[in-house]
C-alpha cells in the first residue's frame, strides 16, 4: 500500500525493480491524520479505484494470478541516440523546455561543435563511461559518459576551464535534485588552487548571482540531475515545495586565504595543493542577520539557532565570513573542532522536541527501538528532559566565505556527503582558458587586506 | 529573442540525456491463497510517518469483519530504505501473505 498520490510513482518503480506487485492505495496523507480520519480511510475506497480499499486488499491476496503475473515480460528499453533530429534554433528551444531538460531558463543549445569544444576542458575520452545515477533511491540509474557530461555543461552555459569541476561532481553519482518529498537544498564547495584558476568567487556575494564560475558550474550539477538522473517533476521528483537551492546549490568556494582555519578538503584528508569539490545535503537555512559578538558570542547564537533544526544525524554546516572565524579563534577556539566540539556539548533541546520531528521519526526512532545509544535513552527520558541532539561533533561542519564586509554567517542543517579530486579530471596540458576568460566584475574591497583586525 | 536568421538554420544538437542500463527481468508473483479464512497475514510497517496507526485500523478491520483471519502488525527493522531479512525470513516461516505498507 501507498497513498493515492504515489500510485503512478509506486507502479513505476516496482516495475523497474522487476517487481510486480499488486498495489491498494488509501487517501493522502496517512502521516499526521487523527484516528478517525485513518480508519475512515481503513473503511472507504481506494481513491484511484473507487472500490472498498480492504476488500481489494484481500483480492489482491486471494484472486488468481493472471497470465502476465505468472510469467512477466522481460523489458529492455531501447538505446537513446547520441544526436536529436535536427531542427532549427527555435524548435530546438522549444523540444529541450517542452520535453523537460532544463531548469527553465534559457539554456545554451549543445551543437556538436559547442560540446567538441567541451570536451577540450579534459584529457578523459568522450566516451569514457563517468557512472550511473538516479534522483530516487532504488530507481532505475542512467549511465553517462564524459560526452554526456559536457553536452549538460554546454547548455549551462560553461567554458572548457569549468569542466573539470563539472566532471568532479559528475563522477560523486550524486544527484542534487533528490525524488524526496521534503524537497532538499544542496551545496557545492570548491577548495584548492582551481579556485583562482577558474576565477571563483569566494569572498563578498560568493553565494549571490555575481560570478560566472560559480553560476554555471552550480547549473550544471542541476541540469545532470534533470537528465542524467532522470528528474521528472511528479514522476520521479516529488519535492512538495520544491526548493529555491535547486538552481544553482549555492555554488561556492572556501576562502582559505583568510580563514584563520584548516581548509575544508585538508580536513577530508586531501592536501592543501590538490583541487577538490565537496557536496552536502540539507534543507534550511537561517542567515545569521545581525554581526557576530555583538551581544553574545557567536557560538551562542548559532546554539540557539541550530535548535530550529531536527538536528538528523547530528548534521550541521557552518558558512562563515572570515571575520566570524577570527573572532572566535580570538575568543579561544583555535580549530573548527573547537567549536563544533562546544556546539555540540551546549546545543539543548527537550527530549519530546527531537522526538517530535517526522524525519527522527523515520530515521532515528528505529535506530532506538534496536538499543542504539543514546537514542535507546532518550527515547525513555521524559517529554522536557534536556538531550543534546548534536552528539556527533565530527558531523558538524564549517566552512569560511565571505568578503569581511561584516562578521556575518550562515547556520544549516546540512550534511557532508562526499568530496572528489578535481585534479583527475583535467587536461594534461593544464585548465583549459580562453585567450581572454570571462569574468564579471569582482567586488572591491579591501586594497592590502589590512584593513580588518589581525588574524 | 532569436535572430530571425537564426531561426531559419537548421541545428544538429546532441541528446543530453543518460543511457538507460535497465533490462528488467520481472520475476513472476508468488501464489494467491484461495481464502484468508484461517491464515495469518503479516502487516508490515515500512516506517513512513502515520504508516503504523493506519496499519492498527487495517488489523482492527481484520478483527470486525473477517475474525478468522489472524493478523500480525509489525514494524520493519531500520528506515524505509533499509532491508530487513530476519523479518522476511520470519513473514516466510510463520505467514500465509503480507501486507506492506504505507508508502507516502
Amino acid at each position: 500500500m501507498a497513498t493515492a498520490r504515489f500510485s503512478d510513482y509506486i507502479a513505476r518503480d516496482a516495475r523497474n525493480h522487476g517487481m510486480l506487485l499488486r498495489f491498494s492505495f488509501p487517501p493522502y496523507p496517512v502521516v499526521g491524520m487523527t484516528r478517525a480520519t485513518l480508519r475512515k480511510y481503513v473503511e472507504g475506497n481506494d481513491p484511484t479505484t473507487g472500490k472498498p480499499l480492504m476488500q481489494e486488499l484481500v483480492d489482491a491476496l486471494t484472486k488468481p494470478l493472471t497470465a502476465q503475473e505468472k510469467n512477466p515480460v522481460r523489458v529492455q528499453k531501447p538505446e537513446r541516440p547520441r544526436l536529436l533530429k535536427t531542427d532549427s534554433e527555435e524548435n530546438l528551444h522549444r523540444l529541450f523546455l517542452e520535453n523537460g531538460w532544463t531548469d527553465g531558463l534559457p539554456i545554451v543549445l549543445p551543437t556538436e561543435e559547442r560540446v567538441a569544444e567541451m570536451l577540450t576542458g579534459t584529457s578523459h575520452a568522450p566516451d569514457e563511461v563517468v557512472g550511473l545515477m538516479t534522483v530516487t533511491h532504488l530507481q532505475e540509474k542512467l549511465q553517462y559518459t564524459v560526452e554526456k557530461v559536457a553536452v549538460n555543461a554546454v547548455m549551462a552555459g560553461a567554458r572548457p576551464e569549468h569542466f573539470p569541476v563539472i566532471l568532479a561532481i559528475a563522477s560523486t553519482q550524486e544527484p542534487s535534485l533528490p525524488s524526496s518529498t521534503t524537497s532538499f537544498g544542496r551545496m557545492i564547495l570548491v577548495n584548492g588552487p582551481i579556485r583562482d584558476e577558474i576565477g571563483m568567487n569566494y569572498g563578498a556575494g560568493a553565494l549571490s548571482p555575481f560570478n560566472y564560475a560559480n553560476a554555471v558550474i552550480g547549473r550544471a550539477w542541476t541540469l545532470m540531475s534533470v537528465n542524467l538522473a532522470d528528474a521528472r517533476l511528479g514522476e520521479t521528483f516529488m519535492g512538495s515545495t520544491g526548493h529555491n537551492l535547486n538552481y544553482n546549490n549555492m555554488c561556492c568556494a572556501e576562502n582559505e586565504e583568510k580563514s584563520v582555519w584548516q581548509p575544508f578538503h585538508v580536513e577530508k584528508g586531501f592536501k592543501r595543493d590538490e583541487s577538490v569539490v565537496s557536496l552536502f545535503r540539507g534543507w534550511s537555512v537561517i542567515n545569521s542577520m545581525g554581526a557576530a559578538n555583538c551581544i553574545r558570542p557567536a557560538t551562542e547564537e548559532t546554539a540557539i539557532m541550530l535548535k530550529a533544526f531536527p538536528a538528523l544525524r547530528s548534521a550541521a554546516t557552518l558558512i562563515m565570513d572570515p571575520l566570524v572565524a577570527k573572532g572566535l579563534k580570538e575568543q579561544g577556539h583555535q580549530t573548527k573542532q573547537d567549536v563544533t566540539r562546544w556546539l555540540s556539548q551546549n546545543v539543548k533541546i527537550p527530549a519530546g522536541q527531537y522526538w517530535g520531528a517526522d524525519v527522527i521519526y523515520a530515521f532515528m526512532s528505529p535506530l532506538a527501538r534496536q538499543g542504539v545509544e543514546p537514542y535507546a535513552t532518550w527515547a525513555k527520558l521524559p517529554k522536557d528532559e534536556l538531550i543534546t541532539p548534536y552528539n556527533d561533533p565530527t558531523q558538524m561542519n564549517i566552512v569560511v566565505v565571505g568578503g569581511e564586509t561584516n562578521p556575518l554567517w550562515l547556520t544549516t542543517d546540512f550534511l557532508y556527503t562526499q568530496s572528489a579530486s578535481i585534479d583527475k579530471w583535467r587536461p594534461k596540458g593544464g585548465i583549459r582558458r580562453d585567450e581572454r576568460p570571462l569574468r564579471m566584475p569582482a567586488g572591491t574591497g579591501c586594497s592590502d587586506g589590512t584593513c580588518g583586525f589581525p588574524a | 529573442m532569436i535572430p530571425s536568421t537564426l531561426q531559419s538554420l537548421s541545428h544538429a544538437v546532441l541528446n543530453p540525456r543518460g543511457q538507460s542500463t535497465g533490462v528488467f527481468e520481472p520475476s513472476s508473483m508468488a501464489p494467491r491463497l484461495d481464502t484468508l479464512n484461517g491464515k495469518t497475514i503479516y502487516l508490515v510497517d515500512v516506517g513512513f510517518g502515520g504508516g503504523y496507526e493506519f496499519l492498527e485500523e487495517a488489523v482492527g478491520w481484520f478483527s470486525r469483519n473477517m475474525p478468522a483471519v489472524k493478523t500480525v502488525l509489525r514494524r520493519k527493522r531500520g528506515n524505509m530504505f533499509l532491508d530487513d531479512p530476519e523479518l522476511w525470513a520470519e513473514v516466510k516461516d510463520k505467514g500465509h501473505a503480507v501486507i506492506f505498507g504505507v508508502g507516502g
